[in-house]
């Protein structure tokens, strides 16, 4: 007995001493606050009354601070090596480029005094000379003037082979030279009208010159600069203050920008998904980042956030292929295409699946205002249109087996996509939904890596499917250039293994408008030409929107004045406000 | 017995070289590293040429390993890609202590890890020091009362602690305890980080932040390790000389603590001793989830991106330490237990 007591005393002894370890943690975390909003006391009249506002939220106490949370970590901050969408949306803080762009993909001039074109005379008549006047009243974050000097050695970095920058484009294919004729004028003497330079030139701005030609000079490659991961220097709303690997990201207000800041602090916190939905649930975070279509419901109901929408140039579709040598036969008739398409209801998948925050598309651009053709509509619903086609192809159920055949030959199309568990629901209910027509489907998924896997086999370029689903948008967004996915030149093959064409989809017609539009450098007659090439892919059933695939955010309910954009998500940090 | 340690050690270097080519060789199946460097698309051809060729990988394979185990500043390599090999390499190699750089953000990858092992260490060793109390005093109280009402409580609980995936217990403590708690109007919880922004990274922030991951670590092992220890204690306390040390008449908790406990613990240690060498590797579910700065959430990362530099570092530096704390562990069992003797 005796020693039964002894245990249970030592015991409760021990997990009293853990408790109390923890419960005096607890409230050093809400008594803290008030230390820490010291700065602001004197401006913030709900720094007055810390004691009570603090004990019930620990987490809302700074009024200065939006906390944004980020799923995936960028890795480089320097634009020239930045591979990820992570690290670039971020240059809106601390590094603006010649301009950004609004909601509705329209430029808003930022270094530049305005956006050149034919009619002010920025862009010369043939297309061939880009001029950039830079406005004088602005200056790097450490005082230094911003010079067209700094866009001709970013130019210059860009190209040097010793530097290991993640991509060329599109300074390799167009630019022939960039020039500086005086400190505000920058000159970009291209190879050809390059249609696409309002996205494609200093898109992620400019490198300060005085910071990173001594340590090129020096270390013979911009690769292991100390700011790339610390760029004190810049150019923007906010300054870079520290970063901490896997943990965090603080820029702070820089009053010196033209359009000084309103709040004092951006934080950036690397969580997991998982994590990042507790935090936005709990009112712990501002802004969620890259967030998924399941949790629009709960975000809006916990009164702490609001689920948003931003159309970002995506759009989820299918992808079918035109390999004559590897796909199903029936493939090749246009109205057995079009009854693909007429046999999915894909109202029903954004409503059931995506919880109606979005819409089928009916072109690939109906994300990329303006160039999304307004007289095209999907494909309707029309299950007897699809039986009417089929029949009158010759597909139909000889056998008795529920599926269509044609000359011993069964109407089954292998569908394949990655693994990501949204596609797989929509394969399955799209698998029902052909059935219902008499059209097999053999679904398939794939890793990422293979079914990306353009070299190595993958499933698309060896063209082993009928149609592949995956989500893209152009490659400049927002410009509209996809050529690479539809020139017969790119079609993929033994001789041309990287071809960007993996459908195999060749028609000299679409050719001619690709290649037109590309040096087209009139924006209404671009326009054009995109509505006549989104008229052929829609005709001939090249591609087949399933849903319009937009950027997805949660704005916390204290947060004010957030206008997400496409290409430059938060172009307007200066506007953002914090009500408590 | 220095003759043993030095024979370990020259033992130990064909061995490391061998794990390192046999990772190595796995890394070329993990992925194109190349594909992950498109902004949200693969990059363009050109593109993927010209990185393939500034980063050495368009070269065979014998010669990838080669420049990463002794460098490459004895040859000269090609940039600019006219085919002719202008550039002299910088590269020391892992034999001279140079890990490369990463593929992906180009920075050294010692300092990528130099900069987590910190955190990793502190989440981990609290998590272990967690462990290793909580099994001892759950393992020596339950086998001590066999079959009361808490040995048959906490054999239950075991079971359930030790089939719950990790993740799920990380996700359902930091619902319940950060996310319910607060709305109940409890005290709560932080949900993810390491320290409160508006706070700053105070110590108090710190051990408040650490609670649920260390929580999470702690709940699989403990509940495997404290049967552990229960059953090995039972074990003794059935043995003669405790009976004899009874019948002296001892007293019952010296007879537990002095006699028996003494001796259930070899076995325990050599479990922890194991645990130990993956300390540095940090715990890969728990950091992600929680969003804390360690190894482990680095690997992960880094393995989604094929970056493997870095991954080969982390894998060998694991090889190292298990090497090096096998032979640790030898040499404390012949301290231990006078019977094994080191030749």
């Amino acid at each position: 007995m005796k020693r039964n007591l002894y245990y249970l005393l030592s015991l409760v002894v021990l997990a009293s001493m853990i408790l109390a370890a923890c419960g005096g943690a607890t409230p050093a975390a809400t008594e803290a606050p008030p230390a820490a909003t010291e700065p602001p006391a004197a401006t913030e009249p709900a720094a007055t009354e810390p004691a009570t506002a603090a004990a019930t939220e620990p987490a809302a106490t700074n009024p200065g601070t939006v906390i944004i949370t980020f799923p995936q970590e960028p890795t480089t901050l320097n634009p020239l090596y930045a591979e990820q969408w992570f690290s670039t949306i971020l240059t809106q803080f601390w590094l603006k480029g010649l301009w950004s762009f609004d909601p509705d993909g329209q430029p808003v001039p930022e270094l530049a005094t305005e956006v050149p074109s034919k009619e002010n005379g920025g862009l010369s008549e043939d297309g061939l000379t880009l001029t950039i006047k830079l406005r004088d009243d602005v200056t790097w974050s450490d005082g230094e003037p911003i010079t067209a000097n700094d866009f001709v050695f970013t130019y210059d970095m860009y190209m040097a082979d010793a530097n290991i920058v993640s991509s060329r484009y599109p300074y390799e294919d167009y630019v022939t030279s960039v020039e500086a004729p005086d400190d505000q004028t920058v000159v970009v003497n291209f190879s050809a009208p390059f249609a696409g330079w309002l996205t494609g030139i200093f898109a992620y701005g400019a490198i300060p010159e005085h910071v990173l030609r001594p340590v090129f000079d020096s270390e013979g490659t911009l690769d292991t600069a100390e700011w790339n991961i610390a760029p004190t220097v810049g150019v923007g709303p906010f300054v870079f203050k520290e970063w901490e690997s896997a943990s965090h990201m603080i820029f702070e207000a820089n009053p010196n920008w033209i359009n000084p800041p309103k709040v004092e602090q951006i934080f950036i916190r690397m969580v997991d998904d998982a994590a990042q939905e507790v935090a936005i649930l709990a009112g712990d975070t501002d802004i969620g980042v890259y967030l998924d279509y399941s949790q629009a419901e709960a975000i809006n109901n916990s009164g702490k956030a609001t689920f948003v929408v931003q159309p970002a140039g995506y759009d989820e579709g299918w992808y079918l292929n035109f390999n004559a040598e590897t796909v199903h036969p029936a493939l090749q008739d246009v109205n057995v295409r079009k009854a693909i398409a007429l046999a999915t209801d894909r109202e029903k998948i954004t409503q059931d699946l995506l919880g109606g925050q979005t819409e089928p598309p009916a072109t690939f651009w109906d994300s990329t205002p303006p160039f999304g053709n307004p007289d095209l509509e999907p494909y309707p619903y029309d299950p007897e249109e699809a039986q009417r086609l089929l029949d009158e192809a010759g597909w139909v159920d000889s056998n008795g087996d529920g599926t269509r055949d044609k000359d011993g030959v069964e109407l089954v199309l292998r569908y394949i996509s990655n693994d990501r568990a949204l596609r797989k629901d929509v394969k399955a209910v799209v698998q029902q939904m052909w059935a219902q027509v008499g059209i097999g489907a053999e679904l398939k998924e794939y890793g990422d890596d293979f079914f990306n896997g353009y070299a190595d086999g993958g499933p698309q370029p060896t063209g082993q499917y009928e149609i592949a689903e995956y989500s893209d948008n152009p490659d400049g967004f927002p410009d509209p250039d996809e050529s690479a996915t539809w020139l017969c030149s790119e079609v993929v093959g033994e001789d041309n293994p990287e071809g960007g064409n993996w459908q195999g989809y060749c028609n000299p017609e679409l050719d001619e408008l690709l290649n037109q539009q590309a040096t087209e450098t009139d924006p209404e007659a671009r326009k054009q030409l995109y509505y006549q090439i989104a008229q052929i892919l829609y005709d001939d059933v090249v591609w087949i929107g399933i849903w319009k695939d937009p950027d997805l955010w949660s704005v916390s309910n204290r947060l004010q004045g957030v206008r997400f954009s496409g290409a430059t998500p938060f172009w307007n940090a200066h506007e953002w406000t914090i009500s408590e | 017995m220095v003759n043993y340690i030095l024979r370990r050690l020259a033992q130990a270097i064909p061995q490391l070289l061998l794990i390192s080519l046999i990772l190595f060789l796995l890394m070329q199946t993990f992925g194109d590293p190349i594909a992950s460097l498109g902004r949200r698309t693969p990059p363009r051809p050109a593109d993927r040429e010209r990185l393939r060729r500034q980063l050495g990988l368009d070269q065979p394979v014998y010669m990838q390993y080669l420049v990463w185990l002794v460098g490459n500043d004895w040859m000269k390599i090609d940039m600019d890609g006219d085919g002719v090999a202008e550039t002299p390499g910088k590269r020391l190699g892992v034999l001279r202590g140079d890990f490369g750089n990463s593929l992906i953000s180009k920075r050294p990858v010692l300092k990528l890890i130099t900069e987590r092992i910190p955190n990793t260490l502190l989440l981990m060793v609290t998590a272990e020091i967690v462990i290793i109390i909580f099994s001892l005093v759950i393992g020596v109280y339950s086998a001590v009362e066999q079959y009361s009402f808490f040995d048959n409580l906490v054999t239950a609980l075991s079971f359930v602690g030790y089939s719950m995936p990790i993740f799920l217990i990380a996700l359902l403590s930091m619902y319940l305890f950060s996310l319910n708690f607060k709305e109940w109007g409890l005290p709560y919880l932080p949900t993810v980080g390491m320290f409160d922004p508006e706070v700053g990274r105070t110590p108090g922030q710190v051990a408040l932040h650490m609670i649920l991951p260390v929580f999470s670590l702690s709940v699989i092992s403990i509940a495997g390790y404290s049967r552990y220890v229960r059953s090995s204690m039972l074990e003794i306390l059935g043995l003669d000389y405790i009976r004899t040390a009874r019948a002296k008449g001892l007293r019952d908790n010296l007879v537990v603590m002095r006699h028996a406990l003494r001796n259930a613990l070899l076995p325990f240690v050599t479990l922890v001793g194991l645990d130990i060498p993956f300390l540095l590797a940090g715990a890969v579910v728990t950091e992600s989830i929680f969003g804390w700065p360690g190894t482990g959430r680095l690997f992960v990362e880094r393995t989604a991106q094929s970056d493997f530099p870095v991954l080969m570092a982390i894998l060998m530096m694991t090889a190292v330490a298990v090497v090096v704390f096998q032979l640790l562990t030898d040499i404390a069992y012949s301290y231990l237990d006078p019977r094994i003797r080191i030749e």
